[in-house]
Parts: C-alpha cells; sequence; structure tokens
C-alpha cells in the first residue's frame, strides 16, 4: 500500500509529466476505441448482413483450387465452380450434431435474361429451392409483387427490384410476374444453355449491397441446367421400359462388332440390343448437383469449433472440397473489413512503439528527479519490490485515469455519431458499412482492446525506467540532493 | 562497559573517480558500544561519511570486515543489508532525505509502512493502534505536534531535520546515525537538534553516531572519533562529563527562544 501511496503522491508532485503521459494515454484510448468500434460496428454489420442474409455461418463448396466466394467466384479460374459430390455425407454429418441450426444446399453463377432474341440484362442467379431459401433465411427477403414458386411449378425466377428494372430499360413490354424470360448462360461442358423461366415474383433483399441487390432466384434444375450440370438434376429421371431395356442391355461393343467383320452378303448390321422386352419404369440413383451447402449454427454454439470439425469430416471424405467461414464466403468487402483491421492494429502497433519510447523517456527524466528520494527509501528499509511496485503503480494508476477519460470521450463521440451516422461517400464504404449510412456502435470488446493496448503501453514504457529506479543504491541518499 | 555494537577492523575503502583511485578510509578500526553518543569528526574529504555508510551498510569495505549488531556486513546480501537496515538503524541525513508526497506523519511512520513489504517480518510495534500512538508521540516529542499533517516543503530546516529524527526513531532501532545533521542548520537550531538527538539517546538507549566538522558539536559527543585523511588520528571518551555540558547548553538555547526549545 505504501508504494501506491507514494505512486500517488508522485503523480500529483510531478503534474506536467504526468498531464503529458496521461494525455498520450488518453488519446490513444480514444484512439484505439473510436478506431476499434468503427471495425467492429463495420464488420458486426457486414457478418450480420452476409450470415443472415448470404452465407449462413459456414460454407461447403466442392473441390476448387482457389478461394470460392459464394458468388462462386474463384480467384484465378472463371471455369464454373464444381458441385459437392458427397453433400448427402455432409447433410448426415450436419445433422447428428445439435450446435447447427438449419442448412441450405445453393448453386450460384451468371446468366443473362432476354426476351426472344432481345437481351434485356446479366446478372448473379442463385438457384434454390424456394421454401428452403426462405426458411434459412427469413429475414432477408421480401415479395413486392407476384408470389412464391410451389412446389411443382415449372420453371421459375424470381427477380429482383434493381434486375427488374434493368430488363424493364430494355423490354419492348414491361418484365412482370407471369412473363416468360430467356436465360442463356456459358456452362463449361454443356456450351451455351438456353431456358424459359417464368417470372414468379419480384423480391428485395432486406439487407444488402449494390453488388447483391440485385441478385435473382432461380430453380435449382433450370440453374443446374444453365451451369452444365443438365444430368445431376433433382429427382431421379424415370425412364420408359424401352429406355431402361436399352440402358440395361446396351453393349458398347456390338456398336463396332460388325464395322470391321466380313460380311459379304452386306447384311444390315445386327441389332446392338437384344430384342426389347417391356420393362416398367426404372428409377437411376442420381443425386442433384449442388455446388454450396450453407450452414447455421444455433444461436450462442462456436461457428468456429464447427468449422474446424467440418473442415477435419471434409477431409475425411472427399478430396478438396472447402470448408469456409463467411469471411470467405462474402470475398473481397469482409476481406477488406478484416485487412482494415490488421493494417489499424498494425499502425497501432508501430504508434505504440514511438509512443511506449516517449513515455518511457519522460519516465525516465522522473525517475533521475527522484534519485535521492528512492535512495532515502533504500536505505531507510524499502526493499527493491516497492521501487518497483511504486513505479508500477504509477502507470497503472495513469492508465486508470487516462483510460477512463479517453473511454468516456470515446463514448461520447461514439454516441453521437451514432445517432448522426456517418454516410458512405461512395460504394468501397457503402459495402464496408454494410448500408449507406454507418451508426458506429459502442464496443465493448473495442474498448477493452484499447485499455489493454494501453495498459501494455503503459507497462512496457515503465519497464526500464524500473530498471533504471532498481538500479539506485542507498548510499546514493547520504550524498543529499 | 556495555557490549560492542559497532565494530571495524582494517577496513580500506577505495573508490574510483574515473580511472583515478581515491582511498578514502585506509586501515581503520574501531568499536563502538552499544548506547554510546558518538561524533566522528574532520574535515570535508577526511572520511567521515565513508564510514557512516560503511556501519549503515549502504556500502561494503574494500577490505577489512565492519560488523554491525553481531553481523558481517561482507557476508549479506542487498534484501538482508536491507532488512538490516531496517530494523537496527535509523537515518538522520544532512539534507533532511523526507519524501516530499507524504506528510510529516506519513513520513515519520514510513519505515513502519515499510515493514510489510515482506511476509513473516513481525515489527516491533505490534498492533495499528500502539503504532499510531507510538508515532503521535515521538511527532510530539520532537515538538511538531501541530505540524503533523503539513508536508515537508512547509516546514523550516530545523523542523524537518527533527522530522527526520523522529522517522529515525520510529522502529526504535539500536543505531542512529547522522551525517551532519546539523550542518543546514543555524546554529541555535542545529543545537536544538544535537540537544534532540541526545535526549532520544538517553531516553531510549540508542546509539548515536554523527559526523560534523563543526569542533563545538564535537565536544558533546561521549565518544569523539576524529578522522584525517581517512585515518583515525584521534579515538576518545569522555565519561560523565556529556550530559552536564548539554545541559548546560539546552538552557542557553532555550533561553534565547530558538525553536530549540520545543523538547
Amino acid at each position: 500500500m505504501i508504494a501506491a501511496r507514494l505512486a500517488w503522491g508522485n503523480l500529483g508532485l510531478h503534474r506536467r509529466k504526468s498531464l503529458l503521459i496521461g494525455m498520450i494515454m488518453g488519446m490513444g484510448i480514444l484512439i484505439l476505441f473510436i478506431g476499434n468500434s468503427f471495425i467492429d460496428t463495420a464488420l458486426s454489420g457486414l457478418q450480420r448482413m452476409f450470415v443472415q442474409g448470404y452465407t449462413g455461418d459456414l460454407m461447403v463448396t466442392g473441390p476448387t483450387e482457389f478461394p470460392t466466394t459464394v458468388l462462386g467466384e474463384t480467384a484465378g479460374s472463371e471455369e464454373v465452380l464444381p458441385h459437392i459430390a458427397q453433400i448427402k455425407k455432409y447433410e448426415d454429418f450436419l445433422a447428428r450434431r445439435n450446435d447447427v441450426a438449419a442448412t441450405l444446399p445453393l448453386l450460384s453463377g451468371q446468366a443473362a435474361f432476354g426476351i426472344g432474341e432481345t437481351e434485356l440484362g446479366s446478372g448473379y442467379c442463385f438457384g434454390v429451392n424456394a421454401d428452403d431459401y426462405r426458411k434459412f433465411f427469413p429475414d432477408n427477403v421480401t415479395l413486392v409483387s407476384g408470389e412464391w414458386p410451389k412446389a411443382g411449378d415449372g420453371p421459375w425466377v424470381l427477380l429482383s427490384e434493381p434486375t427488374l428494372a434493368i430488363l424493364n430499360k430494355s423490354a419492348t413490354s414491361p418484365v412482370q410476374p407471369g412473363t416468360h424470360i430467356i436465360m442463356t448462360a456459358l456452362a463449361n461442358s454443356a456450351g451455351t444453355v438456353i431456358r424459359e423461366v417464368t417470372v414468379k415474383g419480384v423480391i428485395k433483399f432486406n439487407q444488402s449491397n449494390k453488388q447483391l441487390e440485385g441478385l435473382t432466384l432461380v430453380d435449382a434444375d433450370t440453374m443446374r441446367d444453365l451451369l452444365g450440370f443438365a444430368s445431376l438434376r433433382d429427382g431421379a429421371p424415370v425412364l420408359t421400359g424401352q429406355e431402361a431395356s436399352f440402358v440395361s442391355n446396351f453393349d458398347p461393343n456390338a456398336l463396332f462388332e460388325n464395322l470391321f467383320a466380313s460380311n459379304a452378303t452386306g447384311a444390315a448390321p445386327a441389332a446392338a440390343a437384344p430384342a426389347s422386352t417391356a420393362q416398367p419404369g426404372v428409377k437411376a440413383e442420381v443425386i442433384p448437383a449442388w455446388q454450396f451447402l450453407l450452414v447455421r449454427v444455433k444461436p450462442g454454439a462456436s461457428s468456429s469449433r464447427l468449422l474446424s470439425d467440418l473442415s477435419a469430416f471434409s477431409k475425411q471424405i472427399a478430396d478438396g472440397d472447402r470448408v469456409q467461414d463467411w469471411i470467405a464466403g462474402a470475398g473481397k468487402v469482409a476481406r477488406t473489413a478484416v485487412t482494415i483491421r490488421l493494417a489499424f492494429d498494425l499502425l497501432v502497433a508501430v504508434v505504440a512503439v514511438v509512443v511506449v519510447m516517449i513515455m518511457m523517456n519522460v519516465l525516465i527524466i522522473s525517475v533521475n528527479e527522484r534519485l535521492y528520494e528512492i535512495g532515502t527509501l533504500r536505505a531507510i528499509g524499502a526493499k527493491r519490490c516497492v521501487v518497483r511496485n511504486m513505479i508500477l503503480y504509477e502507470t497503472a494508476f495513469l492508465a486508470a485515469i487516462a483510460g477512463a477519460a479517453g473511454l468516456v470521450i470515446g463514448l461520447v463521440v461514439l454516441l453521437l455519431l451514432g445517432k448522426f451516422g456517418i454516410r458512405a461517400p461512395n460504394l468501397f464504404f457503402e459495402a464496408l458499412f454494410g448500408g449507406q449510412v454507418l451508426k458506429p456502435m459502442v464496443s465493448a470488446g473495442a474498448a477493452i482492446r484499447a485499455f489493454l493496448w494501453i495498459l501494455v503501453m503503459g507497462l512496457g514504457a515503465s519497464w526500464y525506467p524500473t530498471i533504471v529506479a532498481l538500479r539506485i543504491e542507498p548510499v546514493i541518499a547520504m550524498r543529499g540532493d | 562497559m556495555s557490549d560492542i555494537i559497532i565494530s571495524l577492523d582494517k577496513v580500506k575503502k577505495v573508490y574510483f573517480l574515473d580511472t583515478v583511485e581515491v582511498e578514502a578510509l585506509k586501515d581503520i578500526s574501531l568499536d563502538i558500544h552499544a548506547g554510546d553518543f558518538v561524533s566522528i569528526a574532520g574535515p570535508s574529504g577526511s572520511g567521515k561519511t565513508s564510514i557512516l555508510n560503511l556501519i549503515g551498510c549502504v556500502d561494503k569495505p574494500t577490505s577489512g570486515t565492519v560488523v554491525v549488531g553481531g553481523k558481517r556486513t561482507s557476508d549479506l546480501d542487498d534484501d538482508s543489508l536491507t532488512e538490516l537496515r531496517h530494523k537496527s538503524i535509523g537515518f538522520i541525513f544532512q539534507t533532511f532525505n523526507l519524501i516530499p508526497v507524504l506528510n510529516i506523519r506519513e513520513n515519520v511512520e514510513l519505515p513502519l509502512l515499510l515493514d510489510n513489504q515482506s511476509a513473516g517480518i513481525q515489527s516491533k510495534i505490534e498492533s495499528k493502534a500502539d503504532r499510531k500512538e507510538w508515532v503521535d508521540f515521538l511527532i510530539e516529542s520532537v515538538g511538531l505536534k501541530d505540524r503533523m499533517l503539513h508536508k515537508p516543503a512547509e516546514l523550516s530546516g530545523g523542523q524537518r531535520q527533527r522530522v527526520a529524527i523522529a522517522r529515525a526513531l520510529v522502529m526504535k532501532p539500536a543505531i542512529v546515525l547522522a551525517d551532519e545533521p546539523t550542518a543546514n542548520l543555524d546554529s541555535a537550531t542545529g543545537e536544538s537538534i544535537l540537544r534532540l538527538m541526545r535526549h532520544m539517546n538517553e531516553t531510549f538507549g540508542t546509539t548515536f553516531i554523527f559526523s560534523t566538522h563543526d569542533p563545538d558539536i564535537v565536544e558533546e559527543a561521549d565518544h569523539i572519533i576524529r578522522l584525517k585523511d581517512g585515518r583515525i588520528i584521534e579515538d576518545r571518551r569522555r565519561n560523565g562529563a556529556s550530559a552536564a555540558l548539554l545541559a548546560a547548553n539546552l538552557e542557553t538555547a532555550e533561553a534565547t527562544g530558538t525553536e530549540g526549545g520545543q523538547l
């Protein structure tokens, strides 16, 4: 306690130095608190938007060499993202876990829209089962007009408002629910694929940015066709008896058997297949193609733990499948936000070194001014620990006072900014803010991080002055001040 | 004859000023008895402070033996020396060396508060109430009862030295070392300080060792050690005269109305 008492008294006695160090610490906390709160707000807004509207907490994709976002981008490749061959196993694995709230299989790709020969526009499309999609993202999509697709409906599309506006700019007659439009895509293996779909409705994404607000929802089978997964449509194809017989009796060798054989009579080649026997319809075992499996964890559950478990499971069952978190799924924007945080932390670290040097200098001067005082303490029986604690208490008191001041000022600034908001100056910031206006929230995490930073800086700054103080010998007290 | 509490045997102390070797003490041997009132006299540079440093365990001899309270100081580590100083030695400095951020009461109490710094060390003054009473008694004894809550900067030089005396005695040490305690004081105040030290010496049986170059003050001591150029040139004891002489001096000081009259 005596060390604390001495430390407190010294702060008062050396007011100017205390004020200087306190101001540095207070400013540091203020900047850290506000900066981290901004980043936390942006990141949590982005996370909320992507997790609740586009990516879920986790995302499984088929084997790719490059990072994949929910829009199917793969850096360095423009090929269609492969489907997840073992999706059933993933679904079974996830169904057994009690930390999983829901899963959603999804397809993603680009397509052009047109009517007849006229191309009206293009955009990103998600191929989904409408009901599953609405259950998985219950709050993100609002039907503006038309109706939700029902089971058994033919090929359908739900156009977003911005996409509808683009199409209607070029269309001779208004595109609206009930309009048949042509969707065209360049699939990997199938070349150009063209499908006619019916506009079932017009939708609006409640949380979005410029890139995401134009998304179109398409029925999964149409999307599979457009992506070149036509053979992996949903539901087993039902073959007629004749088709089934052909498939079961098909012998490829028989096709070439007579081609090179001597046949003087020139008799017509025998049919490859034996006489067909009418059979009832046969169901082939086909697992529908999905490129993504989105996963939502239950509230309070750890998505990073599930990510780890799912990644381990993926390595067991499939070679090259990717299991990613929402940041990877969200792509550039989220990565930018995370990078900004890292850059901010790096900047803080660099500034911290400079600040620590300044503080250290001031503290060393302060220790040197107290040579006789410290020497006297040592002479009258203070052990080194008392001197060390005295210096550490001084730093701790300054950190606490300056920290509290910095946090209070930061809190006021954040509350004011939160009330009025900051308007995004351009699309980049709009994406980063997760909307047009950023209303920074008061982040307890940011406050704690800022305080810990300052405490670490304070302790770092007092490290060498403490050593200097501990070197002061009691004999110095005898020399007089 | 009382027990020997301090013993120096063939002590040599060498300092290095850059590359120059300065021999501050040369082959010093002396004994000091418990309860003595000792003056170490000599001109500047004669080695007075060096001897006090060695006796006060704030320095170690280059060669020879220093024994304080039965312990060879050269055998003790830093913590043990600190503990020895804390428990057995009180310091009165020429420049008072009070802690500026503490008030008078806290300055006097400071060594007692340092007593809590390591577990297991029992103070000589057991309870908190006893401590308070003891601190109050000391402050009252040095005549600063009404200044208890003042800061050192608010006191005169003589008053500060009184605080230093009270602080030096608060741990009830066996030895009090005073390095030119009157050097920064006017003669009347210096006299009163000396009288106070003598009073404490007689009241508590504490061994007082003070250095001075003032010939008048030197003669107040029972045991006079004179130094010159790092050597003892006189080591003499006076028997019985000191008390009477001191009493006469005190009466003179009181009659002149100096602050020394508060004892």
